[in-house]
């Protein structure tokens, strides 16, 4: 036995030698992947732009780095994701290394046709996360984003997917969404997925380049743009600014954001932000048809009164309660029409409905959307403004008197 | 290995028969008897030691018969032996009825210990370890009289095992002082004390200290067993009897504890375990020994119960960090890279773009220069070791960083290993921290945190199979014991360490009695179930 | 046999590490879907009948395996060949483990590594420890089972925090009625991880207090069917049931997505330590039967020596018992359950113990004729 404990540990001390080409992969051999764009090829089916992080140049040195382009972009083409990222390697002196991946755009065009083509090789690579947010390019081709520079973060990746946050957070027109929730979607009968937009606009040469930097208002602006709708994995159509946020809200994803209401015929004149909000969808059948309802709970404080409101008295303040229940109402019904419009369950009723009742569920699946299209939906909102800020009533009291 | 092993096998074996030769060779019985002529005596004392030039012979007459002191000359304490023994021979006048050897007898009493020796064997073990013996002539036997007397170091403040709030008195390397200091401490009549003789050439003493009724008679067996099972010329110091009497060999882990603090012994003696102390060495065995022990220092019983537990559980931690802190940079450099948070794995890339080497060969050099290090430091003379720790920290922190050779990260990877390992409070566990590290690092670069895994499942197999005097090594953790809990992970307060350990001892298992829980025993209400919970 | 006493907790430890083992690591039950854990409650509760067989096949012969009371029951030539027939079976399964293990750590982490070079060192750490024996393989356990406990009450509530939970993935209960989960009953969670008890009739003989076997399996089983009900419950609510069937390992695709404060992420490393443990234990369980069965049909007397052989020959079979991970767990889902699971687990314990009943009886009643 002793013989052999010893044998063994010499076997395994050996293998350090031999096992150079194994899974070992030295930190300096790898090339970081932060993002990639898919755009339409010309002679191949896709063209794909890799983001690689310069790690010298992000990371703070002493005595030097950091005065380089934080990245560098390469693109190569082929008939499938492996091929080009496999041909791209032609190109790049270390091995693509895609774990920290954080980001992966996709043109509109490939969007609209053939991103079903894409997403198995991402889920199925144990190396990519299923994690990475998803994005689709509007207008522009996905290179552009993906190769736009940015000046509050050192890594460009971050801008976009910390944009999409503090949106999430803040304003709850867009929502993170990786690849797992967009497979999700896609699979599941009853949900369709949607997917963040982003928009280029001004000059867009200037997206990727160094001296755009240089400005304190850059030539080039990157912003996340609306909610790309999906159906059967195909991009069909655009739900915009607060039809979006009524998209989010509907799934539960909106932490907050503000509702502006009219006071005493004065247009948008009292911002409410709420602090936390729930949504609850539960579907009911009523006479053999489902009925989704949607009940909404909201907290909030007063963030701006530019009208004389007497901000003292409960009963305004239930006044103001009321205006804005109905102001969410509203837009929550919008946008449900305009979903139903484009016959893309991406609320997920669908789901609520099979669980609800499975054997209804199998009767309606196969021609959901035209169910969906014409699904009667009850939206139930409980709002309260809890607290009004700093100060008591807005100076438009004096200014009266 | 295994060719090293048969080698040292085969060497063991004959310096057995050597020592058996010495053993079996039979003095004669005439040879052994003393003579008459103390002139004899004498010159066969001469004889037998070479003549050794620390031999000192005084002649005095007694009664009319003339006789002759032995003696070593800085073994035996000279002064005592003039003072009281020669110089009142000269004076006095004897009555001439009197038995002349009694007479010598009655005036060395007041020397010491005395017996009456009449084989040779008693005479040069007697001379050699410090006693005084009188021949007569005429008489054949002699006097034996305990006169030890050497110089010896004064007891100090302990060098390896400090604490803040203990005891400041260490052992010294003379036994009958130990065993004094652990009396001292227990002045019981159960503690009891069984000395004997190792070691073919050095005839080293060695006691063995145990609390009666408290200490399992097992083990207590087992020990003096293993002890008398030691066939060697010499016994250097306690790190010899340690060797020899440990379970199992093969192993890094120290099976047997030992310390220098007479507080630390002292408590170990008094949870049932056997201490060994052994003439010489300043350092005391105490055995059966388990994994948990090493990680309890004395000051752990000292400050209050909550801390302790945090620093225990803190000292742990670090025993963790030391063994596998280097294997996980590599690891997560090397083949993990998608578990480092995006910012740090490009910070690490960024650092390591310049760095010539693989991550192992970059470990694997700081971690040698470190050990050089510390091993360099650990034996020179204090002015120069601060020298060497100078140009140390100047060549690790500084220059090797800046000559691009090693991380910034790998630095601060290596000096928190190092200052973990210091952390430990058994030198003897955290030497073998440091050797399985280089292990963890080679199984971290062959296969991530796969390997790093398996070794750590080697690892904790080969602890579980390990026994310190057959008590598991990992004992009140693995075979789980509820009821032993108190001192592991958690130090529960002086008040609730209500038994001693049941795996230890045996017999008097109470230690603390019942209501020792402080507090003001004014308000009656307070106290029934509260007391008892 | 060898002497050794192994405590009441630490069998106890041991059959919750040994079922929960792979079955956590696997998706298991996922025919059933949403269900799956209905299908494991199941399994649980005719896994407990079945082990009332090996229970009082138990009964009748206290002190000696199964390998030994096979040729008590059958007679001295047919009790050795199926016993021979049963080491085989443990070394079949220690094995197939192992390739699980092996191609998982393959499929995921190391993905250019060899697999012999995975299993080997794998094997390499189980002959050592059942080289040291069973009272050690059972102290392992216990070091590692508040490790595991701890590794997957924190897994739990970062998995909480980080709000992957929608238990209504876990609805509608039952809705392509019983059939599908009767199915994956009886085709999988009653035999794996259930029926692998029959393993324990290898190892009850070591237990100190005899009297205690029928707490410490049924605590131990009823602990882990509810500990991988739970992980499986967990699994549906995180990934939903499409996601769940289609991951090869579910447990791995829930970890995969924890991302907490920005850094807490990527934690599959945890998956892989729970992994190897997990692992560690089963295959080593499956091997000791095999070791001990061998050393007591062929009467060696140092079992210890065969330690090393037949770990090889786990480690080979691991190799060559399927060429592709598709076809390894085709065979696991179609082939073994029903022509090595059911006779194994199922049939020929149950005709044991009808043999046994009759035989017990005419002794008895020879004993108090004379």
């Amino acid at each position: 036995m002793k013989r052999f404990v010893v044998t063994a540990w010499i076997a395994v001390m050996c293998l350090p030698v031999l096992s150079a080409c194994w899974n070992q992969k030295e930190l300096t051999d790898l090339a970081f992947v932060m993002a990639i764009g898919v755009d339409k090829g010309k002679d191949k089916k896709f063209n794909v732009s890799f983001q690689i992080v310069i790690p010298g140049n992000v990371s703070l040195m002493q005595g030097g780095g950091g005065q380089g382009l934080p990245i560098a972009i390469y693109s190569s083409s082929g008939d499938t994701l492996t091929a080009a990222a496999r041909s791209v390697t032609k190109k790049v002196s270390r091995r693509l290394y895609y774990a920290h991946t954080n980001l992966i755009v996709f043109s509109e065009e490939i969007a609209k046709n053939g991103i079903l083509n894409i997403m198995d090789a991402l889920d199925r690579d144990p190396e990519f996360r299923t994690t990475t947010q998803m994005v689709i390019m509007r207008g522009t081709p996905a290179e552009v984003l993906v190769s736009s520079l940015a000046n509050l973060d050192k890594l460009p990746v971050n801008k976009i997917t910390k944009e999409i946050k503090a949106t999430e957070a803040m304003l709850g027109e867009n929502m993170q969404i990786n690849i797992d929730d967009f497979l999700a979607g896609l699979v599941s009968d009853g949900i369709e997925p949607v997917v963040n937009g982003f928009r280029v606009t001004g000059d867009i040469e200037m997206a990727g380049k160094a001296e755009d930097l240089q400005n304190t208002k850059t030539k080039a602006i990157l912003a996340a743009d609306g909610l790309a709708v999906f159906k059967k994995g195909k991009l069909i159509g655009w739900i915009e600014h607060e039809k979006a946020r009524g998209v989010v809200w509907i799934l539960n994803k909106v932490k907050s954001t503000d509702v502006n209401i009219n006071w005493n015929g004065k247009k948008k004149a009292i911002s409410m932000v709420t602090i936390r909000t729930k949504t609850m969808v539960s579907a009911k059948v009523k006479k053999g048809k489902p009925v989704i309802q949607i009940a909404i709970e909201d907290e909030g404080w007063i963030s701006e009164a530019n009208t004389d409101v007497d901000l003292t008295n409960p009963k305004e303040i239930e006044k103001i309660d009321k205006l804005v229940e109905e102001e969410i109402k509203k837009q929550i019904l919008t946008t449900v029409k305009e979903a139903q419009k484009m016959k893309s369950d991406i609320f997920g009723f669908g789901e609520r409905v099979h669980r609800k009742d499975p054997k209804l569920w199998k009767k309606i699946k196969s021609n959901w959307d035209e169910h969906f299209a014409e699904l009667e939906v009850n939206v139930k909102v409980d709002s309260y403004t809890r607290r009004e800020g700093i100060r008591t009533n807005p100076y438009w009291k004096d200014l009266k008197q | 290995m295994s060719i090293l092993s048969k080698m040292l096998k085969n060497k063991q074996k004959k310096r057995q028969n050597d020592n058996y030769r010495q053993q079996q060779d039979p003095q004669k019985p005439e040879e052994q008897v003393i003579l008459r002529s103390y002139l004899d005596n004498v010159s066969r004392i001469k004889g037998e030691l070479g003549n050794s030039t620390d031999l000192v012979f005084r002649e005095f007459t007694i009664c009319q018969h003339k006789g002759t002191v032995v003696y070593i000359d800085g073994l035996a304490d000279e002064k005592l032996i003039c003072d009281f023994f020669i110089e009142s021979l000269s004076d006095e006048e004897f009555d001439s009825r009197q038995e002349p050897f009694q007479v010598m007898a009655d005036k060395a009493v007041g020397l010491g210990s005395l017996q009456i020796a009449t084989e040779w064997n008693q005479v040069f073990d007697s001379i050699l370890s410090g006693n005084t013996i009188f021949f007569l002539d005429g008489y054949n036997k002699a006097i034996n009289v305990e006169t030890k007397g050497w110089e010896m170091r004064a007891i100090t403040e302990p060098s390896t095992q400090l604490s803040i709030r203990g005891p400041k008195d260490a052992f010294t390397e003379t036994l009958r002082v130990s065993t004094a200091q652990i009396r001292r401490r227990i002045k019981s009549p159960n503690l009891w004390l069984e000395s004997m003789k190792i070691g073919m050439v050095s005839q080293t003493d060695i006691a063995i200290m145990y609390l009666k009724g408290v200490a399992n008679e097992k083990i207590v067996k087992e020990v003096k067993e293993r002890l008398k099972r030691i066939n060697m010329d010499a016994i250097q110091s306690s790190g010899h009897i340690e060797q020899l009497i440990e379970d199992q060999a093969w192993t890094t882990f120290p099976t047997t504890y030992h310390s220098e603090r007479p507080d630390v012994v002292t408590s170990h003696i008094l949870e049932g375990r056997v201490a060994i102390i052994v003439d010489g060495t300043p350092f005391v065995i105490t055995a059966p020994a388990v994994f948990i022990q090493f990680f309890q220092a004395p000051d752990d019983y000292y400050s209050r119960f909550d801390i302790s537990t945090g620093i225990r559980i803190l000292r742990i931690l670090s025993f963790y960090i030391a063994i596998i802190g280097p294997a996980i940079y590599i690891a997560g450099t090397t083949f993990h890279q998608e578990m480092i948070p995006t910012t740090m794995a490009i910070a690490i890339a960024a650092q390591r773009e310049n760095v010539p080497f693989p991550a192992f060969v970059e470990a694997l050099i700081m971690e040698v220069t470190f050990e050089i290090l510390r091993e360099a430091g650990l034996r020179l003379p204090r002015a120069v070791g601060q020298a060497v720790s100078i140009v140390g920290a100047l060549v690790i922190g500084q220059a090797a960083v800046q000559a691009g050779i090693v991380s910034p990260v790998m630095v601060i990877v290596v000096s928190i290993t190092a200052i973990a390992n210091f952390s430990t409070p058994s030198f003897a566990m955290a030497i073998a921290a440091r050797l399985i590290r280089f292990f963890m690092m080679g199984l971290a670069t062959v296969l991530g945190f796969y390997g790093v895994m398996l070794g750590l499942m080697f690892l904790s197999i080969h602890l579980c199979s390990l026994r310190s005097f057959g008590i598991p090594y990992m004992m009140p953790i693995a075979p789980f014991n509820l009821r032993n809990q108190q001192d592991v992970f958690v130090r529960f307060p002086v008040w609730a360490m209500k038994n001693r350990p049941k795996f230890i001892s045996k017999g008097n298992m109470v230690r603390t009695g019942e209501n020792q829980k402080p507090g003001p025993k004014t308000k009656p209400d307070d106290q029934g179930p509260k007391g008892e919970s | 046999m060898e002497k050794a006493k192994i405590k009441a907790s630490q069998m106890f430890i041991l059959i919750v590490l040994f079922e929960m083992g792979s079955a956590i690591l696997v998706g298991l039950g996922t025919d059933a879907k949403q269900d799956a854990w209905i299908a494991i409650l199941l399994g649980l509760a005719g896994g407990l009948l079945l082990f009332l067989v090996y229970y009082f096949l138990f009964s009748y012969y206290q002190d000696v395996p199964l390998t030994s009371y096979l040729q008590l029951i059958t007679g001295k030539w047919i009790g050795r060949f199926l016993g021979f027939l049963y080491i085989v079976y443990f070394i079949y399964c220690a094995a197939r483990i192992l390739r699980d293990f092996g191609e998982l750590l393959a499929t995921t982490i190391y993905t250019s590594t060899p697999l012999i070079v995975i299993n080997s060192l794998m094997i390499i750490t189980i002959i050592y420890a059942i080289h040291k024996g069973i009272e050690v393989i059972a102290r392992v356990g216990e070091l590692f089972f508040a490790i595991i406990y701890l590794m997957a009450i924190g897994g739990i509530l970062l998995v909480t925090v980080s709000g992957l939970i929608h238990l209504e993935y876990l609805l509608p209960i039952l809705e392509n009625g019983w059939k599908p989960v009767i199915k994956t009953f009886l085709g999988e969670t009653l035999t794996f991880p259930f029926g692998e008890m029959v393993v324990f009739t290898m190892l009850l003989p070591f237990l100190n207090d005899a009297k205690k076997v029928k707490i410490v399996c049924f605590g131990g089983m009823i602990l882990a069917g509810v500990n991988i009900a739970i992980t499986v419950v967990i699994n549906v609510a995180s990934l939903g049931p499409e996601l769940f069937t289609r991951s090869n390992f579910p447990l791995l695709t829930t970890i995969g997505k924890i991302q907490l404060a920005n850094f807490i992420e990527r934690l599959d490393v945890l998956f892989m330590l729970y992994l190897v443990v997990g692992g560690f234990f089963k295959i080593s369980l499956y091997f000791y039967a095999a070791v001990a069965g061998t050393a007591d049909i062929f009467k060696f007397k140092n079992q210890y020596n065969l330690s090393f052989p037949i770990g090889f020959v786990i480690l080979f079979a691991s190799m060559t018992i399927a060429t592709t991970y598709a076809e390894h767990v085709k065979e696991g889902l179609h082939v073994v359950p029903i022509y090595l699971h059911w006779p194994f687990q199922i049939i020929i314990p149950f005709i044991l113990l009808v043999i046994a009943f009759f035989r017990n009886r005419k002794k008895k009643r020879l004993a108090r004729g004379t």
